[in-house]
């Protein structure tokens, strides 16, 4: 299938794997890529030095090309955004910020750059500052989209903006592929599809209740980690939403990620403070959450733990391959587009 | 030009269903839709008698001679009863009219088997709306001829499952035999294209038909459409076990603001009355009721007529399912 987005980075599937933390990492970016998707690392929990050794594990398993992500938000995410650069990552794809400097960079050796975004004020602005093509997450998907669904918010940007529009939310199959094609995208990430495969880290325990959860089985709140984000819905994810915020948790949990992004812990204490309260109280919620979505991920704990996931859990039945879930989900996309045809006729 | 299983079990030109709206789905409208290739909707919750209300179907029998539905929520209200759900069957049958959208309480509950033997030997085709497959699999075992599967996005009252179109009709249509029907954020070719190639037989839209020359509605309404995009609507009601979407309006942020300090039932109920929905659409004053349109309204630009807006939609369709062809190989 050849679309601006197969054509502009080089891939044969125009599919994308979702940026998602403890999951999107090196094996399963060259397992994406290698497949004939698009791979894009998380880079949320690694620290730079951490990320260089990732850029360089996914190019030794992979001559595809492939991504990382940055989500601006996040402490450390703009060292780990400057070692893509260096490390001229293919395809970088930023989150929750402005990454007009990026951009400006990664055109110099020729990257690529994708913006996630949730609405066309957000989606303009990053065109204007040279973006090569946007994520629009809708309400459906994993984590933190808002409240506008893919089915209004994918036609809507598409027909406003001149770059490439990949949609992402409610996506799991050839039947979503056709349907965002038909609504202007030119290309699709999946999260929680590809997060149930076989190459895929996820700890089986999840692998097995993605399959068993339906689509009514999630919570989307602010509760979670201080923005809009889905999780699968289970007794740990519906205690953590009526706690809200925890904050003695939060200084625990914030020493751990001071530990692992490698910076002395009062250095990223003093950064927070001074970054003020609302600020503060948003990392304080990223930090528990992040705790929370690790156990989750890495240990199967679902006492704890919390995992985001979209909608589209409901479509899911099966662990395969990814590569026989790209060649089924073409199949499935021209059987569904065939339909149309029929309909039409 | 269109061939589905409903434009096949209508024998209409387009595979496009209005839905039900209190106040505006009269025999004007209703007829309007009809005659355009659509299927028009006329809502039973406007008439109060059997006879008002079977001379709202031949008032439309006189404006139209193709086929359109009525729309009757199992609802308990305060106005419209129990009683006038059977009443509202009992003249669908007598008046065989071509479909009912039901929604809310599955209607054997309401009415007993009998009321779906009545309306089957009527010929009468029988559609639920639901927002979860557990719904459609009990309206398709008592034997409804088709489903209504409604996303978030809709306006109205969309089901606390909270689940999109995206994902909620392919989930249907996947495990259901009769034909579905996709609600929420229908309000063109492509968003109806892509309902299709998810498994869906036709769309429903309502809020695009509000912004038509025919619609009976201030005109600041239909403006204040094209306005407002995509974000500009809220779900509201959640406290009270009735979810509704609608525009965000001075009237819906105060509803929110009872709700948050756990105002109850009494509090709310004078700024739901329908009745001020109905002045609402008469002097085109947004901020005096709640207005339940969906998350289309972003997809709205103009006010064209039915019969342009359905056209429009079908070539547009056409056009993006040439290009979707030769992407998938087709």
């Amino acid at each position: 299938m050849k679309t601006r987005i197969t054509e502009m980075v080089g891939i044969k599937y125009p599919i994308v794997l979702s940026g998602m933390s403890w999951i999107s990492v090196p094996k399963m970016v060259a397992a994406v890529s290698n497949a004939g998707g698009l791979g894009i690392l998380a880079t949320g929990p690694l620290n730079a030095a951490q990320t260089r050794e990732a850029i360089r594990e996914i190019r030794k398993l992979t001559d595809k090309p492939f991504g990382a992500n940055a989500s601006l938000m996040f402490p450390g995410a703009a060292e780990n955004a400057k070692v893509l650069l260096q490390e001229k990552v293919p395809v970088i794809n930023f989150a929750l910020g402005k990454g007009d400097w990026i951009v400006k960079e990664a055109h110099k050796y020729g990257g690529k750059v994708f913006a996630t975004v949730v609405n066309l004020k957000h989606a303009k602005r990053a065109q204007d500052f040279g973006t090569d093509a946007v994520i629009a997450t809708g309400q459906e998907a994993a984590a933190h989209g808002e409240d506008v669904t893919s089915l209004v918010l994918i036609p809507h940007l598409a027909e406003n903006l001149k770059i490439p529009v990949i949609a992402a939310g409610g996506f799991a199959d050839g039947r979503g592929i056709a349907a965002a094609l038909a609504l202007g995208a030119e290309g699709v990430a999946m999260g929680t599809r590809l997060m149930t495969t076989r190459e895929s880290p996820l700890h089986e325990n999840y692998k097995r209740m993605t399959q068993e959860k339906d689509v009514y089985d999630t919570l989307f709140s602010k509760r979670f980690d201080g923005i809009l984000c889905r999780v699968m819905k289970t007794d740990a994810a519906k205690k953590a939403v009526k706690t809200g915020l925890n904050w003695p948790a939060a200084f625990f949990n914030s020493q751990a990620i001071a530990k692992q992004m490698g910076i002395p812990y009062f250095k990223l204490f003093i950064g927070v403070l001074l970054s003020g309260y609302k600020n503060a109280r948003q990392l304080a919620y990223m930090a528990n959450a992040f705790k929370a979505i690790r156990v989750a991920t890495e240990d199967g704990d679902s006492k704890t733990g919390v995992l985001p996931v979209g909608q589209s859990q409901g479509l899911i039945h099966d662990v395969p391959t990814i590569a026989e879930l790209f060649e089924r989900i073409m199949k499935e996309a021209k059987a569904a587009q065939a339909k149309v045809n029929a309909a039409l006729e | 030009m269109f061939d589905t299983q409903i434009t096949r079990m209508f024998g209409v030109k387009y595979p496009v269903i209005c839905g039900a709206m209190m106040w505006l789905c009269k025999p004007k409208m209703c007829a309007a839709v009809s005659n355009a290739g659509g299927i028009g909707n006329l809502t039973a919750g406007n008439y109060e008698t059997a006879d008002e209300f079977r001379a709202a179907i031949r008032e439309t029998r006189r404006l139209t001679d193709k086929p359109f539905f009525v729309a009757i929520t199992l609802l308990p209200s305060v106005r419209i009863t129990p009683e006038h759900h059977k009443m509202y069957v009992k003249v669908c049958a007598e008046e065989k009219v071509a479909g009912i959208e039901f929604s809310g309480t599955p209607l054997d509950k309401v009415a007993g088997m009998e009321a779906v033997e009545m309306l089957k030997k009527a010929g009468v085709k029988m559609f639920h709306k639901v927002g979860a497959l557990r719904h459609a699999l009990h309206a398709e075992k008592i034997g409804f001829d088709g489903i209504y599967a409604a996303g978030i996005e809709e306006g109205g009252h969309p089901l606390n499952d909270d689940v999109t179109s995206m994902v909620l009709t392919p989930k249907i249509a996947a495990s259901v035999k009769i034909p579905v029907v996709t609600v929420g954020g229908i309000a063109d070719g492509r968003t109806m294209a892509a309902a299709l190639a998810l498994g869906a037989e036709g769309v429903m839209m309502a809020s695009r038909f509000i912004a038509t020359k025919e619609c009976e509605v201030h005109d600041n309404i239909k403006q204040e459409l094209i306005r407002r995009q995509e974000f500009d609507t809220v779900i509201y009601g959640k406290s009270i076990g009735l979810q509704g979407r609608g525009l965000k309006s001075k009237v819906i942020e105060e509803v929110l603001a009872i709700e948050a300090r756990n105002g109850g039932f009494e509090e709310l109920i004078p700024l739901l009355s329908g009745q001020k929905v109905k002045q609402a659409w008469e002097t085109g004053d947004v901020d005096y009721a709640p207005l339940m349109v969906g998350q289309s309204i972003g997809l709205i630009n103009d006010i064209p007529t039915c019969a342009e807006l359905l056209e429009r939609m079908a070539a547009q369709a056409k056009e993006i399912t040439a290009r979707t062809a030769k992407l998938c190989g087709n």
